[in-house]
């Protein structure tokens, strides 16, 4: 799930960005001035080419390390359930 | 014979039936925990680094999370309803995608022979595209339909300068009720393909390491 959900979120975060650098801005205008805040969270990103590789490179981060936590936190949350549920019913058998 | 099938059949429906609203409820839990520490942890950076000035963007969210704001209180408001709407978006989702995928769930079990310990190793189950873009397809859109329809019932919608931006992403898309379906429409059809993405993804690696085993 890590890679995957890394995968994703990469080509996101680089659509993103590429689809603001594709549309046509007015001179003198900032390009994504939004989109470009998210250096407060991930420093060195902005809204260019080059910004668009180092965003991909957070995106598979953030999507592997989101991902990696819901396929553990899921798993855990299962075996938990399963293990009271299975606790339960040898109790009730006894 | 006929009567047995039946019989049979019923009983793997409820089963069924109980695992997706088992798993339902799992999932919901596991990301509107996961959506509260996020939302948590934001704030808190949010309010660590630019201190009284912190929230131009994040505060944001009070729109559509009552009682929220940047502070560290805020921060306990904003966990809970991420909780809550992270929680039923991924519980739905889930609910969605056992029904659309209803008994095709035998085609997407990844070896059909029975594991010897079920419980310490559980047979893989693969992604299937189709029934997941569906769901998560259709709740993404409802989702983007109803915060746009809530901007407008609240009189708010020539205010909304910043879900005005999704039109860079969604060609057509506006703060109304007609915007607001077109924008379901078009995030239905990139949720959709982002979830084929995910789902091949997911499968080739779950494949390559079946195989190795």
């Amino acid at each position: 799930m890590s890679v995957a959900a890394g995968v994703l979120c990469a080509l996101m975060l680089f659509l993103a960005t590429a689809i603001l650098l594709l549309q046509t801005v007015p001179e003198g205008y900032p390009v994504g001035p939004h989109l470009s805040t998210l250096a407060h969270y991930l420093p060195g990103y902005e809204v260019s080419w080059y910004g668009a590789l180092i965003g991909m490179f957070y995106g598979f981060l953030i999507g592997a390390i989101g991902g990696f936590a819901i396929a553990v936190y899921w798993n855990l949350t299962h075996y938990v359930a399963l293990g009271v549920m299975l606790i339960s019913s040898a109790e009730l058998a006894d | 014979m006929q009567a047995t099938n039946h019989n049979v059949n019923g009983v793997n429906l409820k089963l069924l039936n109980a695992a997706i609203r088992f798993n339902a409820l799992m999932l919901g839990f596991t990301a509107g925990t996961l959506a509260a520490v996020v939302i948590y942890s934001a704030t808190q950076v949010s309010i660590a680094k630019w201190g009284d000035n912190s929230g131009n963007y994040l505060g944001l969210l009070a729109i559509f999370f009552p009682g929220y704001s940047v502070t560290s209180g805020g921060a306990w408001v904003g966990a809970f309803w991420a909780f809550i709407y992270a929680g039923t978006f991924s519980a739905l989702s889930y609910r969605l995608y056992g029904r659309v995928l209803g008994t095709r769930i035998a085609d997407i079990l990844l070896s059909t022979v029975p594991t010897e310990n079920p419980v310490l190793k559980p047979s893989v189950l693969r992604l299937h595209g189709i029934s997941l873009g569906a769901a998560i397809g259709t709740m993404a859109a409802l989702c983007l339909f109803f915060s746009t329809s809530w901007l407008v019932v609240r009189g708010t919608a020539h205010e909304s300068i910043h879900a005005a931006l999704f039109s860079n992403y969604l060609p057509g898309y506006s703060v109304s009720i007609t915007g607001a379906l077109l924008g379901a429409v078009e995030v239905f059809a990139v949720v959709f393909i982002a979830c084929q993405l995910l789902a091949s993804v997911y499968n080739k690696i779950v494949e390559m390491r079946h195989k190795k085993t």
